[in-house]
């Protein structure tokens, strides 16, 4: 493919938002010497090519979308977002600028910057999305009720007083399942594009003709696509390329307007005249049409009489690359539209047709030219003869060396037999690209000509330079990128590969008291410790979960998961970092104890790319297809750490004084309340929050005084607790020995081991008191060998939720170091006796069962609730013991 | 939006009173109004729900809704949030909930429960105001038991229907508005409410009688909902209902007595006169038929401006709550095109070719005018395929002899077909099947239509070649005529069944018959007789070519055979002609006026000269070679 020359031209710069221009929405129009302009912004900018200086500016009320030109009577018309159409005439607005220039001051910049207020919106709706003129019509596009409406307005005659923009015709189709459900506002992101296709007899398709992008197609294609009654009826067409890669086709002449009275619309007449002419599956950016076959000597001269016969190429342009072109195919027997589709180096920001057979589009790297003459391009006769069709097989794309441009157009002075491209860049330049024809060659040069070429190698240089800025600023992002993902790697494969041993990131989870906000609260710390030889970098998350676990005290309570989740700016290997979360104060929260505590690490992958950059253009920009691996919904990498349970024992909270040895059993002698009005919020609380347990299990005892405490107990083997806690060389007492196992994990009962202490009284995390009493025992009528040592432990609380939460975390840990003990033998047993209290138990157990199967009602109710907490409290007092 | 979270402003009004809009809001100016009726709403819904206050609450509510209406203008759609929230609002005053109830397990509910004396007449206001939710979206039994309620909570017993009288209807008429307080002010009466519900639902009904099929309850319900409280406009819909129930029962007397009606009432109820025209075409009255059709025509180029209601303005509407499909198929508006085209097609139907020939040639025009002519090709319009109105054309100019004018008409339609008409098409015998070893590659729509589409190209082209043969015979150029005919001859179709091979096989025997009929102009007989056999092959029996064949066999002098064929045809029964008309008249408007040319004009001398034939020859018939004598003829030649 020969190089395309070029050269390129700066003409000015227009501001830009930080990130650059997005393509989409901004314009580039050229008409005789002026160059319509829109940034995407809420201006739009008049430029005089001849003179280089701007000539206006306009400001509308909302980002402009869309701006076409109508040249006869110049005017320009401006769709903002959620808005409407704007008209501005441009000659009233000279003949101003004229009266406001009027003291010969000459400046290169216009005098105002001209508002474009509502008086000038003419078609005041805010669910438009697109509109293009043909000649003295509006065709606009919007969406609404879960369609599209295509919609015809008559514009005013200028000389006629009739009124102003009359609706001809309206249609409403759906193509496809959806226009944009999921979304309610229009897809902000794509717009449709509209194109106006018209048969070369339409009337008036000559001289008078106005459509910006809008082409003449020849015959057949025309028929073969549109279908013979439009073409027939000399039916201009509107082709409609959706975001959603359908590419439509309407004809104008015969929309559909099946308008009843009251304008209610015949919704179960399906779109007829609309035809879907093909689903490119990506949002179309573009629709154009080329001339791919040159004709013949004598056809040329007709071309002259009669004017151009139109285009015999028909193309629509998605975002990522995928192209299609449809061209009549004569050569078998049957005229058959032909159909390629290609795939371009995407994303695909804009593009333009040139009147030959040459496309250019536009990417963030590059424009480039894709020809598609084939029959005149191939040389080779083998090569014609291989192919099927009347399309190239593949296209061979030309580069330009111009970045990162967001709005294309051939200017029209290219008429004049040089081809010029106007370009917006996403910096906001604005620059020409001459595109002289590969076989022109330079001969001498003239003085002017040196100067010229001169000033095309600067803006050559200053091109180059821009697109050095661009490709390293790319360059470098993708080179942290592969930075970060491989510290990544390393973390993970260090994690992962330590499954069985210690990690070598290490997360310890520990309940505390804490004081927060004048608040006496229960707060988790998880020390986070990299042992491991990489750091962890930012990007990285501690994710804290709480569970509360599934065999808490209500049984039908559903898995409650809370996330905590803390960013990690660095952490160097060997460092340490503590975070603490708060679990709930005692006032408000209620804490279901037992939490499950997991932490995991959590990477997001979208974080590679740079805090900056958010936008999926950037994601575009490093991989240039739509990757699905990257769907916003899986998009890191977690790597679990640590599990842990927090229980009752861990978050007990005592007196800054420890109990002394002889305190006598708290349900004799209650501490005194310190403050009335603190009991009674305590004993409401109690009254209100049924604390885990069935409401109807709950006894009745309000206002009656401090209910009797409940109470449970176990009892343990000496032997076995001493082989277990291995006290036997110690000169504590086994019972203190014990308390200070069962509290070992709690941080506040340190004050414990310096003294001797056999019961504790502390507060559980919603301010209920808790009493833990352990007092050795002998058991009598257990053996016949004599009398059993054993440890009993007695829990006892006023809350029967925290006794409840008090024994299930005494026994979890009694069970957990039982398994662990080495069994020495159990003593000899007095079977009978044994058989008894399991037969008791059971018995109580069915009787629980049969009360709990019973829903209670009223009076009764209440008696079975009675009974139910004794069965209960029975249960929790077992006269058996561990061995 | 959801008021009930607002909180009381500093402006709030304290719950009692009657605020701004009880006294000095009326139904004028409603969408300046309206934003203060909801910000009304807004303050005495952030107050918890009590009963003094659910009166003003209520009757607040009941003026936003209809203000929201009234200023929105258009149909009413979806649920009506504002009364649910207004029934839980009740409740919740009644100490009670149910938020996940169905509005009309609300509605039950509240009006059983609620017993309040002071709350009845702004429950059954709102239940009006439902009433016309339920309406508009046509969920007529929701809105019965709704009145069943509100009846019987009042007077159980009362509501009970007499026999064969619609139930929605008579609750409807039986419930007893509640008295309008003083006090708290409506912006609609809801007697006038009433007035236009009872119009609606028995419109509604109407038009869901009429499309099930049961004419004579829909009349009935059509001239209750006539007999009702609308808009001049509405009326003239009714109308024009029952005159298309009355032409579907046939009584097109009455229907037309009903669409004059609804013409009298509002003039702009164009659908009213396309339906006359209907009328009138069924009647077979041709001159009124094309009347109301020029009419028509003349009355959609006018832009009449919009007539001033002179019924009084209403918030809530008959037209905001009737709005089915059906209605909307009803009052289809034609397009002039439209128009035209029938005026055009009606003319040549009846032989007024010079009538026939201006309107084609202006519908032809308005191709021209622009985009501000619409020409609908939808499946509901009224016009054909845009060739077939060209070779409609030709055909009228053709019979009103300008035969310059149709040859270049025709010449339109085959050049527009040529490009498209592949050089050889297959059409297999199981067209269904989509795996058809075609090269035709389905760019839209799939094989099959491509196909079907193909087959209707080459038919068109063949039916110009066809026009422009007879064109040029009458103009004498029988060379011309005999190059065309031969045209529409290059294809050869296997038998087939699709309507469209149909079709070309019938433009191929006219074109036969054409070609032989100028062979035997020029004397060339045997060409001639060739012609008329093959013609007869596609379409054994057909009388013109039969005819034919015995004339170029008499010309020929072999007039033995003549006779025999003769006789034989003579002989076929009569019932296969009447059915040859039969299928004639299936066959395109286009190919009427062929068919009318291929017919033979002498068979009377023919058959006189035949007879006398076989009197003086007093031929034997059972000595002929008694079967196939086509055959026998086509080995000859």
């Amino acid at each position: 493919m020969a190089q395309v020359g070029h050269r390129v031209d700066y003409l000015a710069g227009f501001c830009c938002p930080v990130g650059g221009l997005v393509a989409g929405k901004p314009r580039v129009l050229c008409h005789e010497n002026e160059i319509y302009l829109s940034n995407g912004s809420e201006f739009v900018y008049v430029y005089d090519q001849e003179g280089k200086v701007l000539k206006a500016v306009y400001r509308c009320p909302d980002q402009v979308w869309h701006v076409e030109l109508l040249p006869q009577p110049r005017q320009l018309y401006i769709l903002c977002a959620h808005s409407g159409i704007y008209c501005v005439s441009l000659d009233q607005q000279s003949r101003l600028m004229e009266q406001t220039d009027g003291d010969g001051q000459e400046s290169n910049c216009p005098s105002s910057v001209f508002p474009v207020d509502s008086d000038a919106c003419i078609f005041p709706d805010s669910s438009l999305c697109m509109f293009t003129l043909l000649n003295n019509f509006v065709i606009t596009l919007s969406q609404a009720h879960g369609k599209w409406w295509m919609k015809l307005h008559e514009l005013p005659h200028p000389e006629q007083e009739s009124p102003p923009y009359r609706q001809v015709s309206e249609v409403g189709f759906c193509p496809g399942p959806q226009p944009g459900d999921e979304e309610d506002s229009p897809p902000s992101r794509f717009l449709p594009v509209l194109c106006c296709a018209s048969s070369p007899g339409t009337v008036g398709s000559g001289e008078g003709l106005w459509c910006s992008g809008g082409f003449v197609l020849e015959e057949p294609l025309f028929s073969l696509l549109f279908g013979i009654d439009a073409a027939m009826l000399e039916s201009p067409m509107i082709l409609c390329g959706f975001p959603d890669g359908q590419l439509c086709s309407v004809p104008l002449k015969a929309l559909s307007s099946s308008t009843a009275v009251d304008g209610c619309h015949d919704v179960s007449n399906p779109d007829p005249p609309v035809k879907i002419l093909h689903h490119l599956e990506e949002p179309i950016v573009f629709i154009g049409a080329l001339r791919t076959e040159r004709r013949a000597a004598e056809d040329a001269e007709d071309e002259q009489l009669f004017g151009d016969t139109g285009c015999d190429c028909v193309v629509a342009v998605g975002h990522y690359g995928k192209m299609v072109a449809v061209k009549a195919d004569q050569r078998e027997e049957a005229t058959v539209p032909e159909l390629r589709e290609y795939y371009l180096r995407g994303p695909i920001l804009c593009a333009a047709c040139s009147s030959s057979s040459r496309m250019y589009y536009s990417t963030h790297s590059d424009i480039s030219a894709v020809d598609l003459d084939w029959v005149g391009d191939s040389s080779d006769p083998e090569d014609a003869e291989s192919c099927t069709g009347v399309l190239p097989p593949v296209l061979s794309p030309a580069s330009l060396s111009i970045c990162s441009v967001v709005a294309l157009s051939l200017s029209s002075r290219a008429s004049e037999g040089e081809s010029e491209l106007l370009a917006l860049s996403a910096k906001g330049r604005l620059m020409t690209c001459g595109l002289c024809s590969p076989e022109d060659t330079d001969v001498g040069l003239t003085p002017a000509e040196a100067g010229r070429r001169i000033k095309e190698l600067l803006s050559g240089i200053g091109n180059t330079s821009e697109r050095v800025s661009f490709l390293k600023k790319a360059v470098d992002q993708k080179n942290r990128a592969l930075a970060s993902l491989n510290q990544v790697m390393n973390v993970s494969a260090a994690l992962l590969s330590s499954q069985e041993g210690q990690k070598p990131i290490a997360c310890t989870v520990t309940a505390n008291w804490s004081c927060l906000l004048l608040q006496d609260t229960v707060t988790i710390s998880c020390l986070l410790e990299n042992c491991s030889e990489y750091s962890l970098e930012e990007g990285w998350t501690l994710c804290v979960q709480l569970l509360a676990s599934p065999c808490a005290l209500e049984e039908e309570s559903v898995d409650s998961a809370t996330t905590f989740t803390f960013p990690i700016d660095q952490l160097l290997p060997g460092n340490k970092r503590e975070l603490t979360l708060p679990l709930g104060s005692a006032a408000d929260t209620k804490l279901d104890l037992p939490l499950t505590i997991s932490c995991a690490l959590y990477y997001s992958l979208r974080d590679i790319l740079g805090s900056g950059s958010d936008s999926s253009e950037a994601l575009d920009d490093l991989l240039p297809d739509d990757s699905p691996i990257l769907s916003p919904d899986r998009e890191g990498i977690c790597l679990p750490l640590s599990e842990c349970t927090i229980d009752m024992l861990q978050c007990l909270r005592f007196e800054s004084s420890p109990p002394g040895p002889d305190a006598s059993p708290p349900a004799a002698a209650p501490p005194a309340p310190p403050d009335p009005v603190e009991t009674f919020l305590k004993v409401s609380q109690e009254q209100t929050e049924p604390e885990g347990v069935k409401a109807s299990e709950l006894p009745h005892t309000s206002g009656e005084g401090n209910p009797p405490p409940s109470a449970a107990s176990i009892r343990v083997s000496s032997e076995l607790l001493k082989n277990a806690l291995k006290t036997s060389g110690s000169d504590v007492s086994l019972s203190c020995a014990t308390l200070r196992w069962l509290l070992a994990e709690n941080a506040g009962a340190e004050a414990l081991s310096s003294r001797e202490v056999a019961s504790v009284r502390g507060a559980a995390p919603d301010g209920g008191e808790v009493q833990l009493l352990v007092r050795e025992v002998a058991m009598n009528d257990l053996s016949p060998a004599g009398p059993i040592q054993a440890v009993e432990i007695l829990m006892e609380s006023p809350s029967l939720a925290d006794m409840c939460r008090m024994h299930h975390a005494v026994i979890r840990r009694i069970q957990v170091r039982s398994e662990r003990a080495p069994g020495s033998g159990p003593p000899d047993l007095r079977m009978q006796y044994l058989r008894q209290i399991q037969a008791n138990h059971e018995m109580l157990l069915k009787e629980a069962q049969t009360l709990r199967d019973r829903p209670p009602l009223g009076e009764e109710g209440d008696a079975t609730a009675e009974k139910l907490l004794h069965v209960y409290r029975q249960l929790r007092n077992p006269s058996l013991v561990l061995l | 939006h959801c008021p009930s979270r607002c909180r009381p402003g500093p402006e709030a009004c304290g719950p009692g009173s009657t605020g701004p809009w009880g006294t000095s809001v009326y139904w004028a100016a409603a969408p300046v109004y309206r934003s203060q009726f909801l910000v009304g709403l807004a303050v005495v819904t952030g107050l918890p729900a009590a009963l003094p206050t659910l009166p003003l609450e209520l009757t607040v509510l009941y003026n936003s809704l209809l203000f929201t209406v009234g200023a929105s203008d258009s149909v009413i759609e979806g649920e009506a949030e504002g009364i649910r929230q207004g029934l839980l609002r009740v409740l919740e005053a009644c100490g009670a909930g149910g938020q996940d109830l169905s509005t009309e397990e609300l509605w039950q509910k509240v009006l059983q429960d609620v017993t309040a004396g002071e709350l009845q007449a702004p429950l059954h206001q709102l239940g009006a105001l439902q009433a016309a939710w339920w309406l508009a979206a046509s969920r007529l039994g929701s809105t019965a038991g709704l009145f069943r309620l509100l009846s019987h909570a009042e007077d159980p017993g009362r509501a009970c229907c007499r026999e064969g009288e619609n139930e929605l209807l008579s609750l409807l008429k039986a419930w007893q508005v509640p008295a309008e307080e003083a006090s708290l002010p409506l912006v609609q009466s809801t007697e006038d409410l009433k007035e236009i519900l009872c119009t609606a639902a028995a419109f509604l009904q109407g038009l869901q009688e009429l499309e099930a099929g049961n004419f004579a309850t829909a009349l009935s319900l059509f001239q209750e909902a006539a007999g009702g409280f609308c808009s001049k406009r509405v009326l003239a819909q009714i109308y024009t209902c029952l005159g298309c129930c009355a032409q579907q029962m046939g009584k097109p007397q009455t229907a037309l007595q009903h669409l004059k009606r609804a013409l009298q009432v509002d003039f702009q109820c164009l659908p009213a006169l396309s339906h006359a025209a209907e009328v009138y075409h069924e009647l077979g009255e041709t001159n009124a038929e094309l009347e109301a059709l020029a009419l028509l025509y003349e009355a959609l180029g006018k832009k009449l401006p919009a007539a001033a209601s002179s019924s009084p303005y209403f918030l809530i509407r008959t037209e905001l709550l009737v709005d089915t499909p059906i209605l909307a198929s009803l009052l289809r508006h034609r397009h002039p095109s439209e128009v035209k085209y029938l005026l055009a097609q009606r003319c040549l139907q009846y032989g007024r070719v010079a009538d026939a020939v201006e309107h084609y040639l202006d519908f032809l025009a308005l191709f021209q005018e622009g985009l501000q002519q619409q020409v609908p090709l939808d499946d509901s319009s009224a016009l054909p395929r845009i060739p077939e109105v060209f070779l409609e054309t030709a055909s009228a100019l053709e019979q009103a002899g300008r035969h310059q004018d149709a040859i270049t008409v025709c010449e339109e339609v085959i050049s527009r077909t040529t490009d498209l008409i592949p050089r050889m098409l297959q059409v297999e015998e199981r067209l269904e099947q989509p795996e058809c070893p075609s090269s035709g590659a389905g760019l839209v729509g799939g094989l099959l239509p491509q196909k079907k589409e193909s087959l209707r190209y080459l038919a068109w082209r063949a039916a110009g070649y066809l026009h422009q043969g007879w064109a040029w015979a009458k103009l004498g150029e029988s060379k011309e005529a005999i190059t065309q005919f031969s045209r529409c001859m290059c294809l050869s179709v296997a038998e087939n069944l699709l309507p469209e091979v149909e079709v070309i096989q019938k433009i191929r025997l006219l074109s036969l018959i054409g070609r032989g009929m100028q062979f035997l102009d020029l004397g060339r007989h045997k060409e001639a007789l060739l012609d008329f056999l093959h013609g007869l092959q596609i379409s054994p029996g057909d009388p013109a070519a039969a005819s034919y064949l015995v004339q170029a066999l008499w010309k020929l002098n072999r007039k033995q055979e003549a006779a025999a064929h003769w006789q034989k045809f003579s002989q076929s029964p009569p019932g296969e002609d009447g059915q040859q008309e039969g299928q004639g008249r299936s066959f395109p408007l286009y190919l009427v006026s062929c068919l009318k040319q291929a017919m033979f004009p002498h068979s009377e001398s023919l058959a006189r000269s035949i007879q006398d034939y076989l009197a003086t020859t007093s031929w034997d018939p059972s000595s002929k070679p008694s079967q196939s004598p086509c055959t026998g003829l086509a080995q000859g030649l």
